[in-house]
């Protein structure tokens, strides 16, 4: 018997709240995601983006464009991994949805020593037209590539896909870690 | 020489179709271009190309009717057309023809982008088949 409520007890301390987790969400929010962004997840999470939101082709095919490369981000340069044997990397994920445009979020945590970096080419982006944006994207994806298959404009052309600025909010964790977040909007 | 030929799929990842023809010089890449390891995926077809221009030196016909593709995609892309553009600068015979759905602004962009890049000649082709070409492989994996 006092095994057995002990056994509650140590449950009930563990459980994770999930009222409170649905009650974060208004009603704007179409799509969240946690977890782990290995490419099974990121096809279905794609196929539903393209899919559902296909009512407006335009916006959908903008935001899957953005979803791609921002989820590539996470997968490849996320500093928090799972412990379920994969090795991308762990972000989370929302698409929200107001009358005159989507909203497409993504976060994750980054070690404070990239994120100077991260801030800085987003302010860069952010301070570019169009013209002057496609302009370093050339001279961006003529570069020699300092890592195998990754072009190094994936920001660049969330950037452009939007046409709108690049949101960014960076939250210290502790001496190590930061959470990045990035906001994207995709007008209809 | 033989030809390159690639079945498109869409599966976790998306391969582009791809009929490269050494008969004919005539090179096709379709679909839509998202792969698990991009260069891995295209450092074949770059070194079909640079075998048919150094054993051939043939007219080639290049066209492309890709309606997505990512970064990654774009840098390969990029390669591959700066390898036909110097193949024309040494006398070889090059056309590239790039087929779009004329209301993707993008992507209309994405091609100035790589004639600029290039200073490849590429002849833009306006098309309402490629949005088809989409909807039947939905429907195949239906």
């Amino acid at each position: 018997m006092e095994a057995n409520n002990l056994e509650k007890k140590v449950l009930d301390t563990n459980k994770f709240d999930l009222f409170k987790y649905h009650s974060l969400f208004s009603q704007n929010v179409q799509i969240s995601y946690k977890g782990p962004f290995d490419g099974k997840v990121l096809s279905v999470l794609g196929t539903y983006i393209k899919f559902t939101i296909g009512k407006n082709p335009k916006a959908s095919k903008k935001i899957f464009n953005i979803f791609i490369e921002l989820a590539q981000n996470i997968a490849h340069y996320s500093a928090e991994k799972n412990s379920f044997g994969v090795e991308e990397g762990v972000g989370s994920l929302v698409i929200a949805e107001y009358p005159e445009y989507y909203a497409f979020s993504t976060g994750n945590i980054v070690k404070n020593e990239d994120v100077i970096v991260i801030i800085e080419k987003i302010e860069l982006i952010n301070s570019l037209d169009r013209e002057q944006l496609r302009e370093y994207k050339r001279v961006q994806r003529n570069l020699p590539q300092r890592e195998k298959g990754n072009a190094n404009i994936g920001l660049i052309q969330v950037a452009l896909t939007s046409a709108n600025p690049l949101d960014i909010e960076v939250t210290l964790i502790d001496d190590k870690y930061s959470f990045f977040a990035i906001t994207v909007k995709v007008d209809k | 020489m033989e030809n390159l030929i690639v079945e498109g799929s869409h599966g976790v990842y998306f391969v582009p179709y791809v009929n490269f023809n050494a008969e004919t010089g005539e090179c096709e890449l379709a679909g839509e271009s998202y792969l698990e390891d991009t260069v891995l995926f295209y450092n074949p077809l770059l070194q079909w190309l640079e075998n048919y221009i150094n054993k051939k030196r043939e007219a080639i016909k290049f066209n492309i009717k890709l309606t997505y593709f990512n970064t990654s995609s774009s840098r390969c892309l990029l390669d591959i057309l700066n390898m036909l553009k110097d193949y024309e600068d040494e006398g070889g015979e090059v056309a590239v023809n790039w087929y779009y759905d004329e209301e993707d602004i993008d992507m209309q962009e994405e091609i100035e982008d790589y004639e600029i890049d290039t200073g490849l000649h590429i002849h833009l082709i306006p098309s309402t088949d490629l949005v088809k070409h989409d909807d039947s492989e939905q429907d195949e994996e239906d």
